[in-house]
């Protein structure tokens, strides 16, 4: 992030007042980017590449925002062109979205972030009924840099066994959040 | 929503799944690709599902690897820290951590092996599924069963997974899933390992190994014990075992002694240390399961006629409004009300729902509400001041959003609605206004105006066909509404102000289904219980705890 410090040491009072503000807007939506770049590439790793690149040309673009408008959408709009040029120079072995199926995903993904919103407090309320073993599983399995396979067959089970237990929880919340969604009042 | 996750075809799902877990295969990506392309409704499916990914992330990941972007990317940033975010290892030192917490989880890896099962505290709710696939074996019967202090208490229907099964005395039949039954007699300590192996270090055990699990595996405190498709019996105390054959034939493993064949009539004694050796056959008795069965089967009828005086006494109780025990011997379609004096008013009219057997099959039959369409409806005039819900309900599954117990029809104001939530929490709700003036609407529309009481999870898949005793107390001279279950009360929660109704009212209601919903949607609308009753009671009165407790312990079976 080159750009970036760039300007932070330069020592211009105007543009520090700039930059903070820059920061505490990104700030504020980072959370949604991550998660609108993480709906269009692989893994975090990719995701988390993105998004780093998104944040350079966002505070380097940043004279052209209209604060006027709404500062996630101009953000997805940088990020979903970072995430085709990200495309374009993985390998083409890597499993990444087709670029037009990577543009569907993303402008649709744009308008559901009040959507998005209401499926993580649902999934809040769905994990407060997980049991602590299945909570502890959760947080292994969502720990990055763990490899799944070492830590598998060190445990004595198998790299399968451990995804076929993570599909049937997350399917599990998945119907949970769905559902909590979906269901009216029972009267 | 359009579409949901679990409306996606098998295929979809697994694609969708490996896509995230990085597993999926090239072939298979593409056609994810092709038909993503196409579906709009894959295309938001997937979306949501991602994002379920992402937030799972959020809440799950290990708080201690919470690292600030900024502060990793830009040392000398001078901006305020913005909230802390999940980043990338970009040290050593974290990567280190990174290792160190995989271990640790690691061992807690190994823990999910062991399954809790049955726990009432820990029941898993999302949406009922969870237990039921993680157990490998199953209480099949008890015999005058006592547990030891500290140990888990189980009954009749219990699943059983990787766990220490301990019985203070009494007997208990269990039956592993690879189909081998082991009787157990107190004093016993048994550790469950699968549905193929378990361990004996206390007490006496016989073992019936039909062909389909041979090679069970039992292990006695020195020696290994695998079956070739037999019965035999084996008796630990204090670390000594005896091992006997009754049929078929056996492989001992005795310390480091070479592998011994035992046959039919063979006897073993097996020494903590020392080598095996033989001794004669039947000094030990072992549990024998045709007259523990055939004493179950006095036991049963002694309950039943016990429960059948309990249900004489209650009859004539002034404080109920109906009771039905839901036996059709008598009269074809009707459920006779058993209130005393009799009043033919309140009889249900039974509508599809089966007659089946009940807590004792052969003495007592239920009625089973698996058909979408199965009620028994009945008329209930009058008006009361509190009410008391209390039935013996089997759930087979919930398969409903809301699966009735008992439900007005029109619900209006002061009509009761009894039910159970699919993620299994147990809801009575009484109208407290059905036509109050809705501020929000500018044309004057009204409103329905309702609390909803609801009580923990009280089931999981896991209870699947096991009998349970509930009870719900509408209690509006306390403020109150408290839920039972098997005599326990698990919840209670005050009326409020806003919320109090004390003219209350059934009218026209249904047992077991819902007569008129307000809405034609079946996911909603279909209510019926996949299970069967076989007791309701409904007082106009609010019952306290320990009378609850006492109706409850009356009415049950040694078993239950």
């Amino acid at each position: 992030m080159k750009a970036m410090s760039e300007h932070s040491n330069a020592p211009n009072p105007q543009e520090d007042a700039r930059y903070e503000v820059f920061v505490k807007k990104f700030a504020h939506h980072e959370g949604d980017l991550r998660r609108f770049v993480r709906s269009l590439l692989p893994n975090w790793t990719d995701a988390d590449e993105v998004v780093q690149q998104t944040a350079i040309v966002m505070w380097r673009k940043f004279d052209q925002y209209d604060p006027d408008t709404n500062f996630m959408k101009w953000g997805c709009v940088i990020a979903r062109f970072e995430a085709l040029a990200y495309r374009r120079k993985m390998a083409r072995d890597r499993l990444v979205f087709r670029e037009d199926v990577l543009e569907l995903m993303a402008d649709e993904g744009v308008e559901e972030m009040d959507q998005r919103d209401a499926e993580h407090a649902a999934l809040e309320s769905c994990l407060k009924d997980v049991p602590e073993t299945q909570r502890q599983f959760l947080t292994l399995a969502h720990t990055q840099g763990v490899n799944v396979k070492e830590l598998a067959e060190q445990a004595g089970s198998t790299a399968a066994a451990f995804y076929m237990r993570l599909n049937r929880l997350r399917r599990q919340l998945m119907k949970c959040v769905e559902s909590k969604l979906q269901q009216p009042d029972p009267a | 929503m359009n579409k949901r996750f679990h409306d996606l075809s098998a295929e979809e799902q697994d694609w969708i799944d490996a896509y995230l877990n990085g597993t999926i295969e090239p072939a298979a990506f593409d056609a994810l690709q092709d038909r993503l392309l196409v579906s709009e409704d894959l295309r938001a499916v997937m979306r949501r599902y991602l994002s379920l990914d992402h937030h799972l992330q959020m809440e799950c990941a290990a708080d201690g690897l919470a690292l600030n972007p900024w502060q990793s990317v830009d040392e000398g940033a001078r901006v305020e820290a913005p909230k802390p975010q999940r980043w990338r290892f970009k040290s050593s030192m974290q990567m280190a951590a990174a290792a160190a917490l995989a271990f640790l989880l690691g061992l807690a890896f190994m823990h999910l092996q062991e399954v809790p099962v049955n726990d009432h505290a820990a029941l898993a709710t999302i949406n009922g599924e969870e237990p039921s696939a993680e157990g490998f074996a199953v209480v099949r019967r008890l015999f005058d069963a006592a547990w030891p202090a500290e140990a888990k208490l189980h009954r009749e229907g219990d699943t059983l997974g990787s766990e220490t099964f301990s019985l203070a005395s009494g007997t208990a039949e269990i039956q592993f899933y690879s189909g081998a039954t082991m009787t157990v007699q107190g004093p016993a300590e048994i550790a469950l390992k699968s549905a193929w192996e378990a361990a004996c270090s206390e007490g006496i055990v016989r073992m019936q190994v039909p062909p389909a699990a041979r090679g069970f595996k039992l292990q006695a405190p020195t020696t290994e014990i695998v079956d070739l498709g037999t019965e035999f019996g084996l008796e630990v105390r204090d670390g000594k075992a005896h091992v006997e054959v009754f049929k078929g034939e056996i492989a001992l493993h005795h310390q480091q002694e070479d592998e011994r064949l035992v046959k039919e009539g063979g006897a073993w004694g097996l020494p903590s240390a020392g080598a095996a050796e033989p001794v004669e056959a039947g000094r030990v008795v072992f549990p024998d399961l045709g007259r523990l069965g055939s004493q179950a089967l006095a036991q049963n009828k002694a309950d039943f006629e016990r429960w059948q005086s309990h249900c004489d006494a209650l009859a004539r109780d002034p404080r109920l409004i109906s009771y039905y025990t839901f036996d059709r011997k008598a009269s074809g379609a009707l459920i006779p009300n058993l209130t005393l004096p009799r009043n033919p008013e309140r009889d249900g009219a039974v509508v599809l729902a089966e007659p089946v057997d009940g807590r004792w099959p052969g003495l007592k039959s239920a009625l089973e509400f698996r058909r979408p369409g199965s009620r028994v409806r009945v008329n209930v005039p009058g008006e009361f001041p509190a009410f008391t819900f209390m039935c013996w309900v089997r759930i087979d599954s919930l398969d409903r959003w809301y699966n009735a117990l008992f439900m007005a029809d029109s619900y209006e104001t002061g009509e009761p609605h009894w039910q159970i939530r699919n993620d299994g929490k147990m809801i009575l709700s009484v109208m407290v206004d059905d036509a109050r003036p809705d501020p929000k609407s500018p044309d004057g529309a009204t409103m329905r105006f309702q609390h909803l009481y609801y009580s923990p999870p009280i089931w999981d898949q896991s209870m699947s066909g096991q009998w349970m005793h509930l009870a719900s107390v509408f209690d509006p001279a306390n403020r109150e509404v408290s839920h039972y279950v098997n005599g326990e009360r698990i919840a209670r929660e005050k009326i409020t102000k806003a919320y109090f109704i004390d003219r209350l009212r059934i009218g026209n209601a249904e047992i077991g289904n819902w007569g008129q919903p307000f809405r034609e949607d079946p996911s909603f609308a279909i209510r019926n219980l996949n299970g069967r009753m076989d007791e309701l009671a409904i007082f106009k009165v609010a019952l306290g705890d320990e009378e609850i407790h006492r109706l409850y312990q009356e009415s049950r079976s040694s078993a239950r």
